[in-house]
């Protein structure tokens, strides 16, 4: 197991965000965190990179307690992110920013450099490396914050509705290039919204609602789930779903 | 390439030059050392605070440090106030170190008013501190016992002494900017939280760059204090210090190499002409003027003024939808 989250209860006062959610990563796989708005999966998300502390609960990497490890740490043990609105760093080319990422395994600049103009070819950023990371549209923003993340030489990779926003044309390429990685052999944990993008990618999904999880399986399996109909259509429509045609 | 050095060493040998140019003037001589000093203390500033966008507003802690390290040696033990320097730096980085661990944790503003509410607390302390001068504050050596005094009349000496030390900095900051703390700290500066995300220990980046501009702005304060043979509370540790490195900064370009030279190029002489206008009464609208340029500033040059020249521009439009793939 690569990435095990134990129990994991994140609470805001007496709202329990995340409720005693334990989801295990296996090296390799693609594994899809999926919910409708506010089920807690960011949260998770957020616990399994460090940008929040559990309530209680633990989180594993590799065998290892990270629980109380700030993200940097956990960057360094080989754990990458994406943020679901891209934290782009505004003053800087494309290059400089994946150039961050590259520094984490190149002390010196110019292997960071090579490194970073290596991985914006990789994810079809190339002709854009020059240019001011500002001047970027939100598809490019989001390839931008996957190949920073890259560029740390992650061992798994979490991204965070990485395909929000936009186009069905961007969601296929954005796609090809998530399969990519994976063929690599980076893992994927990957929050989404799209029911498309779970089932053409993941391995196997945890469904979350109410910060609890209510199903897990295959794409195919939870989405046959009358409880995760209900969760995203209400009752009445899960009623209708079931008696089908 | 011929063309491209052009510019640079004709500036380069203007300012090795200028004390010689106007040697018929020492008023202009003075101006010259002056802006020099500021440069070096708007310099040291802008490690931290320019690079790594941590506006420091009590960055006088360190230079009054290093004034006070400088006269103290001198009036304690009868050392020459150069002495002092080497000191009020160590005492300016382990007080950095000090207050740097609470207060860098804070974000934005709340930085900024930490600072200014330990540079007043010093300054306070120093005011009852008699060893120090108290109230009255330290006086140097009123005729230099010897060279190493570098007590002089003429203000060319300071000149080229200043010259040195300003340019010694800026090379330090030239190789950190190149460098990997140079990238961390100007990413720091952008999203500390996309920073952190990608391995980088911004807690660690910036205490080190607050020391290390700590120890610079001391070496300013002892320089200051060499020159004018005098140092009080106000003229040590007063928020006035402070809010000058910040406005020279941002003037010329904050997290930019030659920002806050360019800021004390235009900001000294300003000071020096409503100074001698003014006389005495003009102490309150020093505060006015500061306050005006600081607005102007930031309605205007966020980026400071040699950013309109140098600075990446930013693109009217994105430049793309979606990088095209060849299937």
């Amino acid at each position: 197991m690569l990435l095990d989250a134990r129990q994991v209860t994140m609470a805001f006062g007496a709202f329990k965000a995340v409720d005693a959610a334990s989801v295990a990563v296996n090296a390799g796989e693609v594994l899809g965190l999926i919910g409708p708005n506010g089920a807690g999966k960011s949260t998770l998300f957020n616990c399994l990179t460090g940008d929040l502390y559990p309530t209680s609960g633990t989180v594993h990497f590799e065998g290892r307690d990270v629980t109380h490890l700030a993200p940097e740490e956990r960057a360094r043990l080989g754990i990458a992110r994406t943020f679901q609105v891209p934290l782009t760093f505004g003053s800087m080319s494309v290059l400089d920013n994946v150039m961050i990422g590259a520094f984490l395994r190149h002390r010196a600049a110019a292997a960071a450099r090579a490194s970073a103009l290596k991985i914006i070819a990789d994810v079809g950023l190339g002709p854009l490396a020059h240019a001011p990371a500002k001047s970027l549209g939100t598809p490019s923003r989001k390839r931008l914050e996957i190949a920073r993340a890259l560029a740390c030489e992650p061992k798994v990779l979490l991204l965070d509705e990485a395909m929000a926003g936009l186009t069905p044309a961007e969601i296929r390429t954005a796609i090809d290039l998530v399969r990519q990685i994976h063929g690599q052999g980076i893992t994927l944990v990957i929050v989404e919204h799209i029911m498309e993008v779970i089932v053409s990618l993941a391995d196997r999904v945890v469904v979350f609602h109410q910060g609890r999880e209510i199903a897990r399986g295959t794409p195919d399996e939870v989405t046959r789930n009358e409880l995760v109909i209900e969760a995203y259509l209400g009752k009445r429509h899960a009623r209708t779903h079931k008696r089908g045609p | 390439m011929m063309r491209r050095a052009l510019l640079p060493g004709l500036l380069g040998a203007l300012v090795l030059a200028y004390p010689l140019l106007v040697a018929g003037f020492p008023v202009y001589q003075r101006l010259g050392a002056l802006v020099l000093l500021s440069a070096i203390g708007a310099s040291a500033w802008n490690l931290i605070g320019g690079y790594a966008g941590q506006v420091s507003v009590g960055h006088a802690v360190f230079f009054g440090a290093g004034a006070y390290a400088a006269l103290a040696g001198y009036a304690q033990f009868g050392l020459p106030p150069i002495a002092g320097a080497p000191i009020g730096a160590a005492v300016a980085i382990l007080i950095a170190a000090a207050i740097g661990v609470p207060t860098l944790r804070l974000s934005g503003h709340y930085f900024s008013m930490a600072t200014i509410a330990v540079a007043e607390l010093v300054r306070v302390l120093i005011t009852n501190w008699e060893w120090v001068g108290g109230a009255q504050g330290l006086s140097g050596p009123a005729v230099p016992r010897s060279l190493l005094d570098l007590s002089f009349t003429s203000a060319l000496p300071y000149y080229y002494i200043f010259l040195a030390v300003l340019a010694a900095i800026l090379l330090v900051t030239w190789r950190i900017e190149k460098s990997r703390m140079g990238f961390y700290l100007r990413a720091i500066k952008d999203s500390e939280r996309a920073a952190r995300s990608l391995g980088v220990a911004a807690g660690r980046c910036k205490l080190v760059a607050l020391m290390l501009s700590a120890g610079l702005t001391a070496l300013a304060g002892a320089l200051y204090a060499i020159m004018f043979g005098f140092v009080d509370p106000e003229s040590g540790c007063g928020i006035l210090i402070s809010v000058k490195m910040l406005i020279m900064a941002a003037l010329g370009g904050a997290g930019l190499l030659f920002g806050p030279l360019v800021g004390a190029l235009i900001l000294v002489p300003l000071e020096e002409i409503s100074n001698s206008l003014l006389g005495g009464r003009g102490a309150g609208l020093t505060f006015v003027v500061y306050g005006a340029i600081i607005v102007v500033i930031a309605r205007f040059l966020p980026s400071g003024l040699l950013a309109l020249f140098t600075g990446p521009t930013p693109a009217r439009r994105p430049l793309d939808t979606e990088p095209s793939h060849a299937a």
